[in-house]
C-alpha cells in the first residue's frame, strides 16, 4: 500500500496479498451458520418455532379484514408483539424492521462473541426482502392522496430496499459491506448466499444474513389480483391445491468463516427466461438450480436427506417443482412444504426455510433427522410425480454427513436453492 | 482489500451522453447530466417495449450494449437500483388506499428484480441473476454482489447494471440527491483484459461531499481518467479504489 494511512489493520482475516483462489475447489472456505432468530406467525421463539414446525400446527392461521377491500383473507401474520425501533433510529420506524430487530436478539450474544477483536468494517450486512417497510408507506401514500403531505413519522428509509440492511448494520454499530437483495420470493435465500461469497472472498469475517418481509395492503391485493391466493389454508401437492396463503416473518442468521457446526454447503442459482410471474411449467430452471446446488456441495442427489419444498401450492409451481424434484431424485427424496404452517413469507421464505433446514439438522439425534412433516388434505394429484412428502412424527435415518435442501423460486424466474449440512 | 477485478467492458446511458465518446468528452469536463429521457431500446420488439418502464429501458439498454457481441445470454448478471420500481408502484399504492383492485401485470412488474426478469427474457439469459439496493451506495452494493457471483463461478463473466430514474414528485422531496435518469453497465471478470481494480474499506474520516452525479458515473469517470484511487460511499466505510498495478 502506497498510503499507509488507507490500509485496514492486519485485523484477523485481513490479507495483506488479496487475490482469488486458484482453483474452484480452493475456495471452499468454510461458512458456518453459526446462529439463528427467527420470528413468524409461529412465535418469536426459536423453540417455539421448532415445535410448532414438527407439530404440523395449522392453528395461527387466521381470517384476517382489511387487508382487501371487499372480504377477508386467510394468512400467517406474526402475532407476538415486536420490540420498538429506538429513537435514535426513528427513520428506519416500521413493522418490516420491527421483524428484524426481534429476529436479531436471539444472535446477538453470539455476535458479540464473534465481534471481539474484530474490525466493524470486516463484518457485513445482506438482508433480502420484497417489501421493506410498505405498510408505512401505504399509510403514507394514502394520507398524501387525502391531505396532500406525508405524516412526520415517514421517512424515505421505510420504502426503499436498502433502508432493510442498512436498519440492520445500524442497530448492530457495524460498518462494513451492507446491502438488500430484493428477487422476490428468492430474497432470503439469495442474502444468504451472498453472505457465504462475502466470507469466501475475503471481504468479512462475519455477516449478519437473512430475510424479513411483511404482509401488506400491495402483496396481499397483488397476489388475490394475480388469483394466486387459495381461500383455505394453503394445500401444497394435493390434487385440490388452489394457491398459497400468504405470511410475514424474519429469519436472520449469523454467518462465519469456521468449521463445525451447521454449514451452508451448497448454492445453486438459474433465471428462466421465461415469465414475470409464471414459472417455466418443464421445472428446468427448477432443476438447473437444485442441481447446480448438488454440484457446488460435491454431493450426489441421494446424499440429500431432506428437501424443504418451495411447495407454494399454486397449481403451476407445484407442478413443475415436484416434476422437476423426481426428474433429479428419482428414488425419491423425504420432502415437505412448510407453507402450510408459516405461510409464504414471500422475500423472507428462503431464509426461514433455511431456518427449517438449520432447526432440523440442530435436532438431529442419534443419526435420525426429523424435518417438519407435509401438511396437506392428502388427496395426490394424478398428474403429479408421487414425492415421498414427510408424515407426521416421520423420522429419516442418516449416515455420515446429514444434508439437506430448501428451494426458493421468485417472480422474475429467478431460482436459488440451498443445501446446509452437518458433519458426523 | 478485494481482490482484483477487470473491467471488459463498459456501457452507460444518460440524457445527453448516450455512446462511449460522448462519456470520454464528459469525463475531461465533467458537468451534471440532467433530465429523465429515457433510450427507445427500439432493438425490442414492440409488444416487448411496452412492458418496460423507463427504468427497464434504460437499464436494458446499458445491460445490451455492456454485452460482447451476440452474447447478452452468457453473463451472469446483478442489477443494482436505489429506487426500482417505486414510481410504477405509486398508481398501485394510490389504488389501494382507495380500496380500487389492482392490476395484476403491473403488480408483477413492481417487483424490484423486474428490469432482471425483463433483461434475462429478452437476452435469453439463464445464468443467475441477482437484484440488489443499498441506499446512497447502491453502486457500491451492486459491485460487491457482482464480486459474490464472481466467487461463485470463477469462470463466467458478471454483468453489472446499474440505472434509477428520477423519484416521482410525491417522493422526491424526500430524497436528497442528484435526480437524473441514466443507466451504467459493467463487464467483469476474474481474469484477462481490460482495467484491473480492487477496492478496500476504510474508515470513514471528514464527511464526503459526493460529486453532483451518481457515484456510477463518478466511477466511470474515474475508470475513463488516469487518476490512481477514487473515494466513494456515504456509509459508515469509505470506499477506496485502487487501479491494480499492471
Amino acid at each position: 500500500m502506497a498510503d499507509s494511512a488507507l490500509a485496514l489493520g492486519p485485523g484477523p482475516g485481513a490479507k495483506v496479498q488479496p487475490s482469488w483462489p486458484e482453483k474452484i475447489v480452493a475456495r471452499r472456505v468454510p461458512c458456518r451458520l453459526a446462529a439463528l432468530g427467527i420470528v413468524t406467525s409461529l412465535g418469536s421463539d426459536v423453540d417455539a418455532n421448532w415445535a410448532r414446525l414438527c407439530a404440523g400446527d395449522q392453528s395461527r392461521f387466521r381470517a384476517r379484514d382489511g387487508f382487501l377491500p371487499d372480504r377477508s383473507l386467510i394468512v400467517a401474520e406474526v402475532q407476538d408483539p415486536l420490540p420498538e425501533i429506538p429513537t435514535t433510529l426513528a427513520a428506519h420506524r416500521c413493522r418490516n424492521n420491527a421483524m428484524s430487530l426481534a429476529a436479531l436478539r436471539p444472535i446477538e450474544p453470539a455476535l458479540d462473541r464473534a465481534l471481539a477483536g474484530i474490525d466493524r468494517s470486516r463484518v457485513g450486512v445482506v438482508m433480502g426482502t420484497s417489501t421493506a417497510g410498505a405498510i408505512a408507506v401505504e399509510e403514507a401514500v394514502g394520507r398524501h392522496l387525502a391531505r396532500g403531505d406525508f405524516p412526520d413519522s415517514f421517512h424515505y428509509e421505510q420504502a426503499e430496499f436498502g433502508g432493510t440492511s442498512e436498519f440492520v448494520a445500524a442497530h448492530l454499530g457495524l460498518a462494513g459491506p451492507c446491502y438488500t437483495i430484493s428477487t422476490a420470493c428468492s430474497s432470503g435465500a439469495r442474502a444468504l448466499a451472498a453472505a457465504r461469497s462475502l466470507l469466501s472472498l475475503g471481504l468479512c469475517d462475519a455477516v449478519v444474513a437473512g430475510g424479513t418481509d411483511t404482509l401488506c395492503g400491495l402483496v396481499t391485493n397483488g397476489f388475490t389480483a394475480l388469483h394466486a391466493v387459495s381461500d383455505r389454508i394453503t394445500n401444497p401437492c394435493s390434487a385440490h391445491r388452489s394457491g398459497l396463503t400468504l405470511g410475514e416473518g424474519s429469519a436472520l442468521f449469523l454467518l462465519t468463516p469456521e468449521e463445525g457446526g451447521i454449514q451452508l454447503r451448497g448454492v445453486g442459482e438459474s433465471s428462466e427466461a421465461h415469465h414475470m410471474s409464471a414459472p417455466d411449467p418443464s421445472g428446468r430452471g427448477a432443476e438447473t438450480a437444485m442441481r447446480a446446488a448438488l454440484a457446488d456441495a460435491g454431493v450426489e442427489p441421494a446424499a440429500i436427506a431432506y428437501l424443504n419444498l418451495h411447495g407454494t401450492g399454486t397449481p403451476q409451481n407445484d407442478s413443475m417443482e415436484c416434476a422437476a424434484v423426481a426428474r433429479l431424485f428419482p428414488d425419491g427424496v423425504p420432502c415437505s412444504s412448510t407453507k402450510p404452517i408459516v405461510g409464504h413469507a414471500l422475500g423472507a421464505a428462503g431464509a426461514i426455510e433455511a431456518a427449517v433446514c438449520w432447526l432440523a439438522l440442530s435436532h438431529l439425534d442419534e443419526g435420525r433427522l426429523r424435518p417438519p412433516p407435509h401438511r396437506w388434505d392428502g388427496v395426490r394429484d394424478p398428474e403429479l410425480p408421487d414425492l415421498p412428502l414427510v408424515e407426521a412424527g416421520q423420522s429419516i435415518s442418516v449416515s455420515g454427513e446429514a444434508l439437506v435442501m430448501t428451494n426458493s423460486f421468485g417472480f422474475g424466474g429467478n431460482n436459488c436453492t440451498l443445501v446446509l449440512g452437518v458433519a458426523p | 482489500m478485494s481482490p482484483e477485478v477487470f473491467v471488459k467492458r463498459w456501457s452507460a446511458w444518460a440524457p445527453d451522453h448516450r455512446d462511449e465518446e460522448a462519456w470520454r468528452d464528459w469525463a475531461r469536463a465533467p458537468v451534471a447530466p440532467k433530465g429523465n429521457a429515457h433510450p427507445d431500446v427500439s432493438f425490442l420488439p414492440a409488444m416487448f417495449r411496452r412492458r418496460c418502464n423507463p427504468l427497464a429501458r434504460l437499464m436494458l439498454a446499458a445491460a445490451f450494449d455492456g454485452c460482447e457481441a451476440d452474447a447478452a445470454s452468457e453473463p451472469r448478471t446483478v442489477f443494482a437500483s436505489r429506487h426500482g420500481s417505486i414510481n410504477d408502484s405509486l398508481p398501485l399504492l394510490e389504488a389501494l388506499a382507495l380500496r380500487k383492485p389492482l392490476s395484476p401485470t403491473a403488480f408483477s412488474h413492481t417487483v424490484h428484480n423486474v428490469q432482471a426478469g425483463l433483461f434475462s427474457i429478452a437476452a435469453e439469459n439463464r445464468q443467475p441473476s441477482s437484484s440488489v439496493s443499498g441506499s446512497a451506495d447502491t453502486f457500491e452494493s451492486g459491485f460487491i454482489e457482482a464480486l459474490t457471483h464472481l466467487d461463485r463461478d470463477p469462470e463466467r463473466d458478471v454483468l453489472l447494471v446499474v440505472g434509477d430514474h428520477p423519484l416521482h414528485a410525491v417522493f422526491a422531496p424526500l430524497v436528497d440527491e442528484d435526480a437524473v435518469s441514466y443507466a451504467f453497465a459493467l463487464l467483469l471478470s476474474r481474469s484477462g483484459s481490460g482495467t484491473a481494480l480492487r477496492f478496500e474499506l476504510a474508515p470513514r474520516r471528514a464527511p464526503a461531499s459526493p460529486p453532483p452525479w451518481p457515484t456510477a458515473l463518478e466511477f466511470l469517470r474515474w475508470l475513463l481518467s488516469s487518476e490512481e484511487r477514487l473515494e466513494t460511499g456515504t456509509g459508515p466505510s469509505r470506499f477506496v479504489w485502487h487501479r491494480a498495478r499492471a
